[in-house]
């Protein structure tokens, strides 16, 4: 990276500012803290990337799926005897004889083994695949699909997430196996007589007494619909047996490590003879995590021993994962202009399979109340089946629905008291040290940090501009946090080279969020070598050591801090040579410029390359360093979601907007947008900036227009033809986005993370500033025109009934 | 996403190409653009064995003007349409309906005829072409007729071509001297979406004195509609309660089949609106509004 020749001032708290550049720089750090470029900036900006769908090889197989038509019904007939015929086509698949494969389990999943690799007997949503072809072209694939015929016996649908906990429901799946997978999904039990299959409790002193001594009680239910990820790149992967008759799969998946673990317990194969490389991620959202269609061209690619590659339509997209919708009841009680209790039921609707849903339900259950002072708190999560798509992670992972229903209800009981929504979250904000509703005190905790940010920036306390002719103009605010993933583990190995060249072994996929600039930063700020002499070496089971998951903003604490952890065995192991050499306290070293030096000494020290030599007495040499970065939690008590710790670090957030609402229409155009996290220290300032940009515009697009349309289990808009997501034309007018910084003292030189941050505040400041531009209160996503002109509506004729009777 | 084998045919005559079409009936379809043949093929909702191509027909991109009006050739880009100046200049409005047509890329490619004949009910310049009475010249090896726009749409995805015959023009005659024209186009979604409703108006004279109007809209019905009885304006002065009335000849004509874009209700409540609003803004000689 070019040095920055800039001039220099102090600012506060021990940071530089780059007057030039607007970016934070630390003080003390050369390369930490700094906006350096992306490493992966000029391979994507030319074109080089290397994508799983760039990997051709000979005689590789295309795979096209026969999907069922039906959101629920018996398969009673499989004919493929003409398909089986058509010259090209290599094998036709059933869930049959995916069952007859010898030692192989045809079902899978992260929580439950729910999931059948292709549908056996039974199909529960619409686009379930039932039928895989691999042959020579993917339009062979395609035309050989056309001569499978299937004939179903159609049972009834569970469509509502309401209808499907009731007694009365058909049940979706009698008999349920818990996976193990997971050491956080260890309390997930396996049996099943009803649609729930999973129930999250959290108990918190005594909701009742506090409803019956309220001043008022404020019941509300909100609902987000089923949406889509929508990641440039679809799903696609790529299986073949090597030479050692070993399973190479290439995939884009941001669980390499997972899906390793998944083939293995599915194929069951020991762990060394499978092979999951993965390459860029055009994009993944949550939508590519745990297996995919790792296991269906895994058993293509055994059962034909040829490569076989399967690259899904975005037609296809739609139907293999979504994001969960939720209906959430709250009920909150006031005494004294404070909040005294809150009751939350939730209801998730995962899809007619289980996916990520229990995890989700639990780790973004426990928040469903916010992060507010509360003395009694009563929570009901439900994981629930339906016959839809299955429903798994998305940016923010549940947070963002919950957050939805909790602060659109802030408001609501803010304006009901009279009181200044920013106040009266300030005023029940939680403070350093107190204890969240799971009884966890929190910790580097910048929520009112965040707000006053947010509300700084939008000028709260300034007057708003005049709304003029049919146009009403208003500002809203929104606050929440999200917990990080506890317990998860990331291991990195780093190795250098005689010439202070550096390669990191992990397994953080890169997707688009600047996880290789991360790791390429903290590890050259360790080592003291250039941030351009640190390359990545991308995930390679063989090669990269196990990682939980990249997702959940987690991988700049966890993966941070393992890189960071393996340079500095690499840089003590330098020390001791120098110290040994120099005669001094390898304690006294600091590693800077591609130097091992005397701190306030530069001249006494050596460069890398001679402590190579030093230690080798030899060229061409390596230095390895392996660490694992592994966080705990402590159990929550199954009864009250009590735990001393249940998360190892917070993600505080915060939106401010200010809109406009054409009366006429229902339109909101939105004037200006602020979308403000704490990301601990910001490792790249300027990446967290586009990181809280990006999730919220992701959000935005999923308050104002996005949602999957179903019509008695089928999906009206599933192409994007249909189904819409953000233009540029759609952009705020004025967009920005604030990291606020409050570091942890256990992340990697004090930073968390902030990939979801701005995901998780959108939606209600958005009806929030709704209402304060309009006067009507919306409960339902998303925020259509026409939802809007209706509440209008209904309210101008309610009016005008009160008036004339 | 793959298309089954097809024949692609690549006639060098209009002539040529309607007696492929006629000898091979159902089994052919004609290609111009292909921007929604090749999805709807790729995604195997339809299939036509042999595709008849329109690219290798010469002479059927042109964009000229002469006394008469206005000649597009069913082959120009939307693109084409939308960027001439010719275009522009005597017909800003149906430049910039071309120009709303989804996103660049597919107006590159897309043709004007591909779009006229696709017959979708929420075409961007339909509504047009309506309120300029424009004349489509539909060509066949026995006559070359030409159909007035207003008769070309029977109904949903419905046209009055016959077995073999080719829309290979469209002709715009002059605007009424001293009018103005508007396109409104509304997407309820995503600004890049299709509309929820697409209003054309046309206005001759002013706020004070309305000589003539005409409208024309898309979203609302089955197909595109030139709405009737607006002589009614005539000679009027454009008030709240003749924006009324106008407003309430609409919502009789019009019958929205409600869609992911807005219901039935929402449709009658937005044409209202930006009806309107058309006219307004033609009356009071803003264009941008």
């Amino acid at each position: 990276m070019k040095k920055l020749t800039l001039t220099l001032s102090l600012k506060g708290e021990g940071r530089v500012r780059v007057k030039r550049l607007r970016d934070y720089v630390m003080a003390d750090f050369s390369v930490v803290g700094h906006s350096v470029y992306r490493k992966d900036a000029a391979q994507k900006a030319t074109g080089q990337v290397l994508h799983v769908g760039n990997i051709e090889m000979s005689g590789m197989l295309h795979v096209a799926v026969l999907r069922s038509p039906y959101p629920h019904a018996q398969i009673t007939r499989i004919d493929k005897a003409r398909a089986q015929a058509l010259d090209g086509v290599a094998a036709v698949l059933t869930g049959a004889d995916v069952a007859a494969m010898p030692g192989v389990d045809p079902y899978y999943g992260p929580a439950f083994r729910d999931q059948p690799i292709l549908a056996v007997d039974r199909v529960r949503h619409i686009g379930e695949p039932v039928v895989a072809v691999a042959a020579a072209d993917r339009r062979l694939a395609e035309d050989a699909l056309q001569l499978v015929e299937i004939e179903y016996e159609p049972l009834p649908p569970v469509l509502d997430v309401l209808e499907a906990v009731k007694p009365e429901s058909p049940v979706l799946h009698p008999k349920l196996r818990a996976a193990g997978t997971f050491a956080d999904l260890a309390h997930v039990r396996a049996g099943q007589s009803s649609n729930v299959c999973y129930h999250f409790k959290l108990r918190k002193g005594d909701v009742e007494k506090a409803f019956a001594e309220a001043d008022r009680v404020f019941e509300d239910t909100f609902r987000s619909p089923p949406a889509q990820h929508v990641p440039m790149e679809p799903h696609i992967t790529l299986a073949y047996l090597d030479e050692s008759q070993r399973i190479n799969v290439w995939s884009a998946t941001q669980t390499p490590s997972y899906v390793r673990t998944e083939l293995s317990a599915i194929f069951g194969l020991p762990m060394n003879r499978i092979r999951i490389r993965v390459p860029y991620l055009g994009g993944g959202y949550g939508a590519k995590l745990y297996a995919k269609l790792e296991p269906l061209v895994t058993a293509l690619a055994l059962i034909t021993r040829q490569p076989v590659r399967y690259a899904l339509t975005r037609e296809e997209e739609f139907v293999t994962i979504t994001k969960h919708g939720v209906v959430a009841k709250l009920k909150t009680a006031v005494k004294g202009g404070a909040i005294t209790a809150r009751k939350c039921e939730v209801y998730w609707d995962t899809g007619a399979y289980a996916e990520i849903g229990p995890r989700i339900v639990h780790k973004s259950g426990y928040t469903s109340a916010g992060p507010y002072r509360m003395p009694n708190v009563w929570i009901d999560g439900y994981c629930v089946y339906t016959n839809k798509p299955p429903a798994g992670a998305f940016r923010g992972f549940g947070v963002p629905q919950v957050i939805w229903a909790y602060d659109s209800q802030m408001d609501i009981i803010a304006r009901a008291l009279g009181a200044d929504p920013v106040e009266f979250r300030l005023r029940h904000a939680l403070d350093e040290g107190e204890a969240f509703a799971t009884g966890t005190p929190v910790r580097a905790f910048g929520l009112k940090p965040a707000i006053s940010r947010a509300a700084e920036a939008i000028g709260w306390s300034k007057p708003k501009t005049a709304s003029s002719g049919a146009k009403a103009r208003g500002r809203g605010i929104a606050s929440g946090v999200k917990a990080v993933l506890t317990p998860s583990i990331s291991g990195a190995i780093v190795t250098m080279s005689a010439d202070g060249s550096v390669n990191i072994l992990s397994s953080t996929v890169e997707m688009g969020q600047g996880a290789e600039t991360m790791m390429a930063q903290i590890v050259a700020e360790e080592l003291g070598v250039a941030f351009d002499q640190v390359h990545i070496v991308q995930p390679d089971t063989d090669i990269t050591p196990y990682d939980t998951i990249t997702a959940g903003s987690r991988s700049t604490y966890h993966m941070g801090n393992a890189v960071r952890m393996a340079a500095a065995k690499i840089k003590s192991e330098l020390a001791a040579v120098v110290a040994a050499k120099l005669e001094v306290n390898p304690e006294d070293l600091v590693a800077q410029g591609r130097r091992i030096f005397v701190r306030g000494s530069p001249e006494r020290g050596m460069t890398i390359g001679e402590a190579f030599l030093a230690k080798f007495g030899s060229l061409g040499t390596t230095l390895t360093g392996e660490a694992i970065c592994q966080t705990t939690a402590i159990p929550m008590d199954p009864e009250t979601g009590q735990s001393e710790k249940c998360t190892e670090y917070w993600f505080p957030s915060a939106t401010a907007v200010e809109l406009e609402v054409d009366t006429e229409t229902g339109q909101v155009d939105i004037l200006k947008f602020f979308a403000v996290g704490d990301a601990g220290t910001a490792i790249n300032p300027k990446h967290c900036e586009q990181q809280l940009l990006g999730s919220a515009i992701t959000h935005l697009g999923l308050t104002l227009f996005e949602e999957m349309v179903f019509e008695e289990g089928r999906l009206l808009n599933g192409s994007l033809l249909d189904y819409q997501i953000p233009s540029i034309k759609d952009m705020p007018k004025e967009f920005r986005s604030i990291v606020v910084q409050v570091p942890h003292e256990s992340g990697p030189f004090g930073a968390k993370g902030i990939g979801e941050t701005g995901a998780l505040t959108v939606s209600a400041a958005i009806a929030n500033a709704i209402e304060d531009a309009v006067g009507i209160r919306i409960r339902d996503l998303p925020i259509t025109p026409e939802r809007i002109l209706s509440h209008l509506a209904a309210r101008r004729e309610k009016e005008a009934h009160r008036k004339s009777s | 996403m793959t298309i089954p084998v097809f024949e692609l045919l690549r006639p060098k005559t209009l002539a040529e190409a309607s007696e492929l079409l006629l000898k091979h009936g159902d089994d052919a379809r004609l290609i111009a653009g292909g921007t929604t043949l090749v999805i709807l093929m790729k995604q195997r909702t339809v299939y036509y064995p042999y595709l008849i191509d329109l690219q290798g027909i010469s002479g059927l991109d042109h964009i000229t003007a002469d006394g008469e009006g206005l000649r597009i050739g069913a082959m120009a880009t939307q693109r084409a349409v939308e960027t001439s100046l010719l275009v522009r200049r005597s017909f800003p409005a149906l430049a910039d309906a071309f120009g709303k047509i989804g996103n660049v890329r597919v107006r590159t490619t897309a043709t004007v005829g591909g779009n006229l004949a696709h017959a979708d009910y929420r075409l961007d310049p339909p509504p047009v072409l309506l309120i300029l009475g424009a004349d489509l010249v539909l060509s066949s090896p026995k006559q070359t007729r030409t159909v007035p726009i207003k008769d070309f749409y029977r109904g949903l995805y419905e046209t009055a071509l016959e077995p073999g015959e080719i829309l290979a023009e469209v002709r715009v005659p002059p605007a009424p001297e001293g009018s103005r024209t508007l396109y409104l186009k509304y997407s309820s979604l995503s600004a890049n979406d299709w509309p929820c409703l697409g209003v054309a108006a046309l206005l001759k004279g002013n706020a004070k004195r309305c000589d003539e109007l005409r409208l024309g809209v898309g979203g609302l019905a089955e197909k595109p509609l030139l709405i009737e009885g607006l002589e009614l304006a005539r000679n009027e002065t454009i008030t709240d309660s003749l924006l009324d009335e106008i407003a309430r000849l609409v919502d009789e004509q019009i019958s929205p089949i409600s869609d992911l874009r807005g219901s039935e209700w929402y449709k009658r409540e937005m044409a209202r609106v930006f009806v309107k609003r058309a006219i307004c803004a033609l009356a009071e000689e803003d264009p941008h509004l």
